[in-house]
Protein backbone atom coordinates (compact mmCIF):
# COMPACT_ATOMS: atom_id res chain seq x y z
CA UNK A 1 0.00 0.00 0.00
CA UNK A 2 3.02 2.18 1.06
CA UNK A 3 4.71 1.43 -2.18
CA UNK A 4 1.33 2.25 -4.32
CA UNK A 5 0.77 5.57 -2.25
CA UNK A 6 4.67 6.41 -3.01
CA UNK A 7 3.91 5.62 -6.97
CA UNK A 8 1.11 8.03 -7.12
CA UNK A 9 3.07 10.66 -5.31
CA UNK A 10 6.07 10.55 -7.53
CA UNK A 11 3.82 10.63 -10.54
CA UNK A 12 1.93 13.68 -9.34
CA UNK A 13 5.37 14.90 -8.46
CA UNK A 14 6.54 14.16 -12.16
CA UNK A 15 3.20 16.31 -13.51
CA UNK A 16 3.87 18.65 -11.43
CA UNK A 17 6.10 21.24 -13.33
CA UNK A 18 6.48 24.94 -12.72
CA UNK A 19 6.47 26.80 -16.21
CA UNK A 20 10.02 27.79 -17.42
CA UNK A 21 10.67 31.42 -17.54
CA UNK A 22 11.33 31.15 -21.33
CA UNK A 23 7.87 29.46 -21.49
CA UNK A 24 6.88 32.05 -24.17
CA UNK A 25 9.50 32.15 -26.06
CA UNK A 26 9.37 28.13 -26.52
CA UNK A 27 5.99 28.42 -28.04
CA UNK A 28 6.67 31.10 -30.71
CA UNK A 29 9.37 29.23 -31.54
CA UNK A 30 7.30 26.55 -32.00
CA UNK A 31 4.27 28.62 -34.01
CA UNK A 32 6.69 29.58 -36.30
CA UNK A 33 8.02 26.24 -37.03
CA UNK A 34 4.11 25.44 -37.40
CA UNK A 35 3.22 28.72 -39.72
CA UNK A 36 7.00 28.23 -41.81
CA UNK A 37 5.57 24.71 -42.76
CA UNK A 38 2.10 26.14 -43.64
CA UNK A 39 3.45 28.41 -46.06
CA UNK A 40 6.13 26.22 -47.70
CA UNK A 41 3.26 24.00 -48.21
CA UNK A 42 0.95 26.54 -49.59
CA UNK A 43 4.01 27.71 -51.88
CA UNK A 44 4.66 23.89 -52.68
CA UNK A 45 0.79 23.39 -53.48
CA UNK A 46 0.46 26.46 -55.69
CA UNK A 47 3.58 26.13 -57.86
CA UNK A 48 2.99 22.09 -58.32
CA UNK A 49 -0.83 23.06 -59.71
CA UNK A 50 0.73 25.32 -61.92
CA UNK A 51 3.95 23.15 -63.51
CA UNK A 52 0.80 20.89 -64.01
CA UNK A 53 -1.21 22.84 -65.09
CA UNK A 54 1.09 24.08 -67.49
CA UNK A 55 2.37 20.90 -68.65
CA UNK A 56 -1.38 19.95 -69.15
CA UNK A 57 -1.79 22.67 -71.47
CA UNK A 58 1.19 22.44 -73.14
CA UNK A 59 0.38 18.36 -73.77
CA UNK A 60 -2.85 19.37 -74.85
CA UNK A 61 -1.22 21.93 -77.57
CA UNK A 62 1.76 20.09 -78.42
CA UNK A 63 -0.97 17.04 -78.97
CA UNK A 64 -2.89 17.47 -82.61
CA UNK A 65 -5.68 18.60 -80.82
CA UNK A 66 -5.20 21.39 -83.18
CA UNK A 67 -6.37 19.16 -85.85
CA UNK A 68 -8.89 17.55 -84.26
CA UNK A 69 -10.84 20.85 -82.78
CA UNK A 70 -10.52 22.25 -86.40
CA UNK A 71 -12.12 19.28 -87.49
CA UNK A 72 -14.49 19.48 -84.70
CA UNK A 73 -15.18 22.92 -85.62
CA UNK A 74 -16.16 22.14 -89.04
CA UNK A 75 -18.42 19.47 -88.14
CA UNK A 76 -19.74 22.03 -85.17
CA UNK A 77 -20.31 24.27 -88.46
CA UNK A 78 -22.10 21.91 -90.58
CA UNK A 79 -24.33 21.01 -87.59
CA UNK A 80 -25.13 24.39 -87.19
CA UNK A 81 -26.10 25.08 -90.37
CA UNK A 82 -28.32 22.14 -90.44
CA UNK A 83 -29.60 23.37 -86.77
CA UNK A 84 -30.07 27.31 -88.96
CA UNK A 85 -32.52 25.69 -91.02
CA UNK A 86 -34.55 23.99 -87.79
CA UNK A 87 -33.99 26.72 -85.18
CA UNK A 88 -32.40 30.18 -84.98
CA UNK A 89 -29.03 30.39 -84.19
CA UNK A 90 -27.54 29.49 -81.54
CA UNK A 91 -24.52 31.97 -80.20
CA UNK A 92 -22.89 29.51 -78.13
CA UNK A 93 -22.41 27.32 -81.36
CA UNK A 94 -21.45 29.97 -83.22
CA UNK A 95 -18.54 31.01 -80.21
CA UNK A 96 -16.99 27.68 -80.74
CA UNK A 97 -17.26 27.74 -84.50
CA UNK A 98 -15.24 30.77 -84.24
CA UNK A 99 -11.47 30.59 -83.18
CA UNK A 100 -12.55 31.09 -79.51
CA UNK A 101 -13.44 27.74 -78.63
CA UNK A 102 -9.90 26.08 -78.71
CA UNK A 103 -8.68 28.56 -76.54
CA UNK A 104 -11.69 28.33 -74.11
CA UNK A 105 -11.25 24.49 -73.98
CA UNK A 106 -7.39 25.21 -73.50
CA UNK A 107 -8.27 27.28 -70.71
CA UNK A 108 -10.44 24.71 -69.09
CA UNK A 109 -8.27 22.45 -69.68
CA UNK A 110 -5.48 24.06 -67.72
CA UNK A 111 -6.97 24.96 -64.77
CA UNK A 112 -9.03 21.93 -64.61
CA UNK A 113 -5.44 19.78 -64.55
CA UNK A 114 -3.72 22.87 -62.04
CA UNK A 115 -6.59 21.98 -59.56
CA UNK A 116 -6.14 18.53 -59.95
CA UNK A 117 -2.90 18.13 -59.14
CA UNK A 118 -3.41 20.56 -56.37
CA UNK A 119 -6.04 18.37 -54.80
CA UNK A 120 -3.55 15.59 -55.46
CA UNK A 121 -0.97 17.09 -53.55
CA UNK A 122 -3.28 17.96 -50.78
CA UNK A 123 -4.41 14.52 -50.11
CA UNK A 124 -0.70 13.75 -49.89
CA UNK B 1 -9.14 39.84 -34.33
CA UNK B 2 -6.36 37.18 -33.62
CA UNK B 3 -6.12 38.46 -29.99
CA UNK B 4 -10.00 37.50 -29.09
CA UNK B 5 -9.81 34.59 -31.03
CA UNK B 6 -6.35 33.73 -28.98
CA UNK B 7 -8.38 34.21 -25.73
CA UNK B 8 -11.26 32.59 -26.28
CA UNK B 9 -8.77 29.49 -27.24
CA UNK B 10 -7.74 29.92 -23.78
CA UNK B 11 -11.04 29.14 -22.25
CA UNK B 12 -11.04 25.61 -23.87
CA UNK B 13 -10.38 22.24 -23.07
CA UNK B 14 -7.79 19.69 -24.40
CA UNK B 15 -9.85 17.75 -26.34
CA UNK B 16 -11.46 20.69 -28.00
CA UNK B 17 -8.15 22.20 -28.79
CA UNK B 18 -6.89 18.78 -30.24
CA UNK B 19 -10.21 19.28 -32.18
CA UNK B 20 -9.36 23.02 -33.84
CA UNK B 21 -5.71 21.76 -34.27
CA UNK B 22 -6.99 19.11 -36.32
CA UNK B 23 -9.17 21.10 -38.41
CA UNK B 24 -5.75 22.77 -38.95
CA UNK B 25 -5.98 25.64 -36.48
CA UNK B 26 -2.40 26.05 -35.66
CA UNK B 27 -3.09 29.05 -32.72
CA UNK B 28 -5.51 26.49 -31.17
CA UNK B 29 -2.09 24.18 -31.13
CA UNK B 30 -0.46 27.14 -29.86
CA UNK B 31 -2.88 27.10 -26.81
CA UNK B 32 -1.60 23.40 -26.10
CA UNK B 33 2.12 23.90 -26.49
CA UNK B 34 1.45 26.96 -24.24
CA UNK B 35 -0.18 24.60 -21.41
CA UNK B 36 2.18 21.89 -21.92
CA UNK B 37 5.26 23.00 -23.27
CA UNK B 38 7.25 23.21 -19.85
CA UNK B 39 6.38 19.99 -18.61
CA UNK B 40 7.40 18.18 -21.39
CA UNK B 41 10.56 20.39 -21.33
CA UNK B 42 10.85 19.33 -17.72
CA UNK B 43 10.65 15.55 -18.56
CA UNK B 44 13.14 15.71 -21.09
CA UNK B 45 15.57 17.18 -17.93
CA UNK B 46 14.21 14.21 -15.58
CA UNK B 47 15.25 12.01 -18.27
CA UNK B 48 18.93 13.34 -18.07
CA UNK B 49 18.40 15.77 -21.32
CA UNK B 50 20.55 19.07 -21.43
CA UNK B 51 18.74 22.04 -21.50
CA UNK B 52 19.23 22.32 -24.91
CA UNK B 53 18.93 19.19 -26.04
CA UNK B 54 15.10 18.94 -24.22
CA UNK B 55 14.30 21.86 -26.07
CA UNK B 56 14.66 20.82 -29.08
CA UNK B 57 13.39 17.75 -28.56
CA UNK B 58 10.30 19.17 -26.77
CA UNK B 59 9.81 21.39 -30.40
CA UNK B 60 10.73 18.15 -32.22
CA UNK B 61 7.86 16.35 -30.54
CA UNK B 62 5.39 19.08 -30.48
CA UNK B 63 5.87 19.69 -33.85
CA UNK B 64 5.27 15.30 -34.36
CA UNK B 65 2.56 15.69 -32.30
CA UNK B 66 0.94 18.31 -34.38
CA UNK B 67 1.31 15.98 -37.93
CA UNK B 68 -0.81 13.35 -36.05
CA UNK B 69 -3.35 15.29 -33.91
CA UNK B 70 -5.73 12.72 -35.79
CA UNK B 71 -4.07 9.71 -33.80
CA UNK B 72 -4.84 11.42 -30.46
CA UNK B 73 -8.54 10.13 -29.37
CA UNK B 74 -8.59 11.47 -26.09
CA UNK B 75 -8.44 8.43 -24.30
CA UNK B 76 -5.84 9.72 -22.11
CA UNK B 77 -4.28 13.20 -21.49
CA UNK B 78 -2.85 15.46 -23.87
CA UNK B 79 0.02 16.22 -21.85
CA UNK B 80 0.62 11.85 -21.04
CA UNK B 81 0.14 11.62 -24.94
CA UNK B 82 2.95 14.28 -26.11
CA UNK B 83 5.56 13.45 -23.14
CA UNK B 84 5.59 9.89 -24.83
CA UNK B 85 5.95 10.84 -28.36
CA UNK B 86 9.20 13.11 -26.53
CA UNK B 87 10.36 10.40 -24.53
CA UNK B 88 10.67 8.18 -27.28
CA UNK B 89 11.78 11.35 -30.04
CA UNK B 90 14.70 11.50 -26.86
CA UNK B 91 15.73 7.74 -26.71
CA UNK B 92 15.91 7.76 -30.71
CA UNK B 93 18.39 10.98 -30.48
CA UNK B 94 20.44 8.95 -27.72
CA UNK B 95 20.02 5.86 -29.96
CA UNK B 96 21.51 7.77 -32.95
CA UNK B 97 24.27 9.62 -30.84
CA UNK B 98 25.22 5.66 -29.29
CA UNK B 99 25.04 6.95 -26.73
CA UNK B 100 21.67 4.97 -25.53
CA UNK B 101 23.17 1.68 -25.08
CA UNK B 102 26.28 2.76 -22.75
CA UNK B 103 23.68 4.58 -20.65
CA UNK B 104 21.25 2.08 -20.07
CA UNK B 105 24.06 -0.14 -19.39
CA UNK B 106 25.85 2.09 -16.84
CA UNK B 107 24.65 0.74 -13.37
CA UNK B 108 25.02 2.19 -9.66
CA UNK B 109 24.30 5.54 -8.64
CA UNK B 110 26.77 8.30 -10.20
CA UNK B 111 26.32 11.00 -6.95
CA UNK B 112 25.45 9.59 -3.83
CA UNK B 113 24.22 12.11 -1.57
CA UNK B 114 23.57 12.18 2.10
CA UNK B 115 20.00 12.41 1.61
CA UNK B 116 18.67 14.03 5.08
CA UNK B 117 15.88 12.55 3.83
CA UNK B 118 13.73 13.41 7.47
CA UNK B 119 14.81 17.04 7.44
CA UNK B 120 12.00 19.39 6.07
CA UNK B 121 14.69 22.43 6.21
CA UNK B 122 16.71 20.37 3.84
CA UNK B 123 14.11 19.59 1.25
CA UNK B 124 15.08 17.50 -1.95
CA UNK B 125 12.80 18.13 -5.02
CA UNK B 126 12.41 15.67 -7.60
CA UNK B 127 15.03 17.18 -9.93
CA UNK B 128 17.78 16.75 -7.55
CA UNK B 129 16.59 13.99 -5.87
CA UNK B 130 16.75 12.39 -9.74
CA UNK B 131 20.31 13.27 -9.66
CA UNK B 132 21.01 10.86 -6.87
CA UNK B 133 20.59 8.21 -9.63
CA UNK B 134 22.31 6.19 -12.66
CA UNK B 135 21.21 7.25 -16.04
CA UNK B 136 19.75 3.90 -16.12
CA UNK B 137 17.74 4.17 -13.21
CA UNK B 138 16.75 7.64 -14.28
CA UNK B 139 15.96 7.16 -17.36
CA UNK B 140 13.38 4.23 -16.67
CA UNK B 141 11.84 5.58 -13.52
CA UNK B 142 11.35 8.86 -16.01
CA UNK B 143 10.10 6.79 -18.37
CA UNK B 144 7.25 5.56 -16.28
CA UNK B 145 6.19 7.16 -14.11
CA UNK B 146 6.83 10.85 -15.82
CA UNK B 147 6.16 9.47 -19.50
CA UNK B 148 3.48 6.99 -18.50
CA UNK B 149 5.27 4.12 -20.14
CA UNK B 150 4.75 0.76 -18.90
CA UNK B 151 7.43 -1.58 -17.94
CA UNK B 152 7.02 -3.31 -21.28
CA UNK B 153 6.61 0.03 -23.62
CA UNK B 154 9.81 0.91 -21.58
CA UNK B 155 11.88 -1.85 -22.30
CA UNK B 156 11.03 -1.73 -25.66
CA UNK B 157 11.50 1.52 -26.23
CA UNK B 158 15.46 1.55 -24.28
CA UNK B 159 15.83 -1.97 -26.50
CA UNK B 160 16.44 -3.83 -22.90
CA UNK B 161 14.97 -7.01 -20.74
CA UNK B 162 11.94 -6.40 -18.91
CA UNK B 163 13.66 -7.47 -16.17
CA UNK B 164 16.56 -5.39 -16.62
CA UNK B 165 13.73 -2.71 -16.68
CA UNK B 166 11.97 -3.10 -13.34
CA UNK B 167 15.13 -3.91 -11.39
CA UNK B 168 16.16 -0.50 -12.42
CA UNK B 169 12.76 0.89 -11.56
CA UNK B 170 12.73 -1.24 -8.95
CA UNK B 171 16.24 0.42 -7.62
CA UNK B 172 15.69 4.22 -8.81
CA UNK B 173 12.15 4.17 -6.65
CA UNK B 174 14.10 2.77 -3.95
CA UNK B 175 16.31 5.69 -3.70
CA UNK B 176 14.15 8.39 -4.20
CA UNK B 177 11.72 6.88 -1.44
CA UNK B 178 14.99 7.24 0.73
CA UNK B 179 15.56 11.25 -0.79
CA UNK B 180 11.67 12.53 -1.16
CA UNK B 181 9.57 10.67 1.62
CA UNK B 182 8.78 12.71 4.37
CA UNK B 183 9.66 16.18 3.55
CA UNK B 184 7.92 16.04 -0.01
CA UNK B 185 4.98 14.86 1.77
CA UNK B 186 4.61 18.26 3.53
CA UNK B 187 4.94 20.20 0.25
CA UNK B 188 2.38 18.38 -1.31
CA UNK B 189 -0.18 18.39 2.12
CA UNK B 190 0.73 22.51 1.64
CA UNK B 191 -0.55 22.35 -2.06
CA UNK B 192 -3.22 20.39 -1.48
CA UNK B 193 -4.10 22.70 1.63
CA UNK B 194 -3.42 25.73 -0.78
CA UNK B 195 -5.34 24.37 -3.80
Amino acid sequence: MAELDFERRLERLFADAPELPDAQAFTQRIEQRLNRGWTARRWLLGASGMAGGVIGGSQLVMSNVFQQVESAEQSARVISQGLARVTPTSDMVSALSGGYGLWIAVGVAVLTMGFAVARVFEEL
Amino acid sequence: MPGARQSSFASLHDVELCSYAAAGERRAFGELVRRHGSSVRHLLRRMGAQAALSDDVAQDAFLAAFERIAEFRGEGTFAGWVKKIAARLYLRRLQREKRLSALAAEDGSIEEIDTGAGDADHRIDLDEALKGLSPAERLCVSMCYGAGLSHGEAADALNLPLGTVKSHVKRGLEKLRARLAPADRAVLEGRQGNG
